[in-house]
């Protein structure tokens, strides 16, 4: 199994290479002077050539690339153009906005998605059973930005029980940090539950179909036993894989409902690079923040690894 | 005689079982199981031995539907009780021991936490006085040590092993039937012979009833005190294992007697064999479900089948 | 039946946004960008001229409503064409070549997917400008390697079917076995896919002209739509509701037939065995 972990991790790490070329193929060298983007149409030529050797875009290609990836390996990203401020800043002070609304909104999902998701397999076909279905595909095409506009209108002016924008840090006021991240969360929640629902319903249904399930009958037991103890136990390694892709696209994908709701996250920060043009904190931002979905997904494989780690040579021995 | 208080384990008369579309895959079987007996159920693939067995202990699929005359399981009337009090019951009182001993202990749970909650349930023990008996019983089937056993997956046991867990669990409510469903089909032949002797032992000593589900009629002849033979769905044979044997009814019955396999073929002789198979559809019919394939096969067999009953052998044929 | 139920209701849902969209060539009630300061914030009146109202220029929302479809639909539906496209001959090829060279080419479809979709969708914006153009090429730079992954591996298993590897014994030509085995055992799949994919295009591009990098005024898109009506939301929260309505359609719709087109493919699937 160690070989196995291995692996993953060799691979991920030529996936993070590719996308250091990528990254750097896309934003150094497709617009052509990246100096001449960064300053736009009304620089002078003067400041152009300045900007441009001030980057080190004198130098061949390779070394550019070889040279900024030396240094992303030394955790330097360079000076964003547009803050002044190192991007490494930037990025650290922006992290726990998005991995808070990011987390919190996977807990909401997860909650939704196994409750319903379970009620739905063993109701097989019942109200409940479409009922789930039909709110899960709604849920799936409902742009986040509409409906936190929705709730922002709603819960935060009209009914006043959460703040409309703005982040309040754990480490000022806990009830004040959950009331700041639970509208953008759950906004965030309605776009993954459906298909994290979806999965949790066609495992338990494989897993109900199962022999084990028979012995359960015999044995007459109640059906928190039979439901969770065997049922669900048996139905947890597609979701949990699930969980891990979900949770590492959430937290890459934050832009648009830390838009709506003014949370100073990764999201935010993004665009106003993408807005101002403002190259290096987007190549240190993209980094970054693929970098931090590879590895989730990662983690998540190795630690479903772990907990079930039998079902695999189970499943392929005997 | 209705003042006669019986204590047989189980008493079935006429069965039927059918499918959601209507097709009739268990039709108008009767057995009685008495208590402390070994009672085998033998047919080939298809006969309907498995779903009679099932509906017996509550495992018939929720899409089949059944009826009987009368159906009563460890003393109670499985016919009017409601389904809460049918778990229960069932719990209490029976156990099942499958053929497949891969797929119906829970992979990811570990034995100990498996084996006993069904007694759990329905006693009222703790997990810990659970364990200790659950200890007890498997030093009984054979484990040297049931604690280290406890402990491990299922996956980390051999096929006779799981089988004796299998067993151990559905001894750990003290019940009073047992069914085994080709208990041995899925082991080498030693192990099989453990195993069966483990069976004898158990209902020797502690007066459970079992219901041996069989393809293997040398088996059966080997081990239980009754048997039922069943073909198509039906059961066209059934008594004391020596009136059976000594004197079989059903041509099928001697039939199948017939292609025993003995030490004392010849190399170069060929294995009988009954030509034809087992119809799957059609089996509510009147006739006689076998006259396909029988080689004593009348007219009449084509609408009406005579059963007789003498001294507890049962049969089902237009031949006296 | 459930999956017949799906794609019957996505086929209804798009069958109205298409409407929409073919009605807006000819009739619109009026001109999606014309400005009237003096009829701004109608609300929707059935009975008037304005039949969803009028936004914070005084233009009318249907005209603005309608003119948008043609957008959302250019773009939804042309970056996922792009993207297969480019998607398919991708993975056809690098299915055809062997070892080293596909394996890069994989690599490199493994990256592309790493990226978040909107993260992806960002960098290729500034790159490529913002509006229709910057769009449809940053969706369907997105698309590609959903497809050629799909394409790549469905070629290497059907590659190893009895069947194929019977007829190349025959002397079949590799463009016939291609065309009359390979063509017919993808195309669900692929086309199951294509529909999914516009779904997602479209929730791409109504989030990238919803911040603004999207169709840029005075030109109208449903997202842009939504993103100018912000300001106005809580006085006059009716401005949000036509185009939040038309996005959450036209996803649904494509999302439903793609997905009854998948529960579809795996039934057939399990009949065959």
């Amino acid at each position: 199994m160690l070989r196995y972990v291995l692996d993953r991790v060799k691979s991920s790490v030529v996936v993070l290479l590719v996308v250091s070329i990528i990254t750097f193929a896309v934003l150094m060298i497709i617009p052509g002077d990246p100096a001449q983007l960064i300053l736009g149409t009304e620089a002078t030529p003067e400041m152009v050539q300045e900007l441009h050797t001030a980057m080190g875009l004198d130098r061949p290609l390779y070394q550019q690339y070889l040279g900024w990836l030396n240094d992303l390996l030394h955790l330097d990203m360079g000076t964003s153009y547009v803050y002044g401020e190192s991007v490494k800043s930037l990025i650290t002070g922006s992290l726990p906005v998005t991995l808070s609304i990011s987390v919190f909104a996977m807990i909401i999902a997860v909650f939704l998605a196994f409750l319903f998701g379970m009620l739905s397999a063993i109701k097989k076909n019942s109200i409940i059973d479409y009922f789930s279905r039909s709110i899960m595909q709604l849920g799936t095409a409902i742009p986040s930005f509409w409906i936190g506009m929705v709730f922002i209108v709603y819960f935060g002016l009209k009914l006043k029980l959460f703040p409309v924008s703005g982040f309040v840090p754990l480490s000022d006021n806990f009830a004040g940090f959950i009331k700041s991240i639970t509208l953008p969360s759950v906004v965030l929640a309605i776009g993954e539950t459906g298909t994290l629902l979806r999965i949790v319903r066609s495992s338990m249904l494989d897993s109900l179909n199962q022999d084990y399930m028979d012995m359960t009958k015999v044995k007459g037991l109640g059906a928190r036993k039979v439901y969770v103890k065997y049922a669900l136990r048996g139905a947890l390694v597609a979701p949990l894989t699930i969980i891990g892709m979900q949770f590492a696209k959430l937290a890459g994908g934050t832009v648009v409902v830390e838009t709506i709701f003014s949370l100073p996250g990764l999201g935010r920060l993004v665009l106003s690079a993408v807005e101002h043009r403002d190259i290096v904190l987007l190549q240190g931002l993209v980094m970054f923040i693929t970098a931090m979905v590879i590895f989730i997904t990662l983690a998540v494989d190795v630690l479903i690894m772990f907990i079930n780690p039998r079902i695999k040579s189970f499943q392929r021995g005997e | 005689m209705n003042e006669i208080i019986n204590d047989n384990t189980v008493i079935l008369k006429k069965l039927h079982v059918s499918d959601a579309v209507g097709n009739t895959l268990v039709s108008s079987s009767s057995m009685n199981i008495e208590k402390g007996e070994i009672f085998g159920l033998v047919g080939e693939s298809g006969s309907g031995k498995t779903l009679t067995a099932k509906s017996l202990i509550n495992l018939l699929p929720d899409d089949l539907i059944f009826s009987a005359d009368e159906m009563i399981v460890a003393g109670k009337n499985m016919l009017e009780i409601s389904l809460r009090d049918k778990k229960a019951h069932i719990g209490k009182n029976a156990g099942y021991i499958p053929q497949n001993t891969v797929f119906f202990l829970h992979p990811m749970i570990k034995i100990k936490n498996q084996i006993a909650d069904g007694f759990i349930d329905h006693t009222n023990n703790n997990k810990k006085e659970a364990l200790v008996k659950a200890e007890g019983i498997l030093s009984k089937v054979g484990f040297s040590n049931p604690k280290l056993v406890l402990n491990y997956y299922p996956w980390q046991l051999s096929g006779g092993m799981r089988q004796r867990i299998n067993i151990a669990m559905a001894l750990m409510n003290d019940p009073k039937l047992i069914v085994a469903d080709e208990p041995t089909t899925a082991l080498d032949s030693t192990v099989q012979k453990q195993v069966m002797e483990l069976f004898r032992s158990i209902n020797e000593e502690l007066n459970i009833s079992i219901l041996l589900i069989s393809h293997d009629l040398g088996l059966v002849k080997n081990y239980s005190h009754s048997l039922a033979v069943m073909y198509a769905g039906v059961v066209v044979e059934s008594g004391t294992t020596k009136s059976v044997f000594e004197n079989p009814k059903h041509p099928y019955t001697q039939l199948l007697i017939d292609i025993i396999p003995t030490m004392k073929i010849k190399k170069t002789e060929p294995l009988a064999e009954i030509p034809g198979y087992v119809q799957e559809k059609g089996r509510d019919t009147k006739g006689c479900l076998f006259r396909n394939r029988c080689p004593k096969a009348m007219e009449i067999c084509e609408t009406y089948v005579k059963e007789h009953e003498e001294d507890g052998h049962y049969f089902r044929c237009n031949l006296d | 039946m459930k999956k017949n139920l799906s794609i019957a209701t996505g086929i209804i849902l798009i069958l109205l946004v298409l409407a929409m969209w073919g009605l807006s060539f000819v009739y619109m009630p009026y001109p999606p960008n014309e400005m009237n300061i003096s009829e701004r914030f109608l609300k929707p009146d059935f009975d008037s001229e304005h039949i969803l109202g009028t936004d914070n220029f005084g233009r009318d929302i249907l005209s603005r409503l309608m003119y948008g479809s043609r957008n959302v639909l250019l773009v939804g539906i042309g970056s996922v064409t792009l993207g297969t496209t480019f998607g398919i001959a991708l993975g056809a090829v690098a299915a055809m070549l062997k070892k080293a060279a596909s394996s890069v080419i994989m690599r490199i479809m493994d990256g592309l997917m790493s990226f978040p979709g909107i993260l992806l969708a960002l960098m290729i914006v500034t790159v490529a400008g913002k509006g229709l153009k910057g769009s449809i090429i940053a969706i369907a730079i997105f698309m590609i390697p959903v497809f050629a992954r799909l394409v790549y591996s469905m070629i290497l298993d059907t590659e190893n079917l009895l069947y194929i590897k019977a007829a190349k014994s025959y002397g079949t030509t590799n463009s016939k076995i291609f065309f009359k085995h390979f063509v017919p055992a993808m195309l669900p799949k692929l086309v199951t896919q294509y529909s999914s994919a516009i779904g997602s295009a479209v929730m791409i591009e109504t989030s990238l002209s919803f911040l603004g990098l999207g169709i840029q005024p005075p030109y109208a898109s449903w997202g842009l739509m939504l993103s100018e009506s912000r300001q106005y939301f809580l006085t006059y929260p009716y401005l949000a509701v036509a185009p939040g309505i038309a996005i959450i359609i036209t996803i649904l719709g494509f999302n439903l037939i793609g997905d009854g087109l998948n529960d579809m493919l795996i039934n057939r699937r399990s009949h065959d065995e």
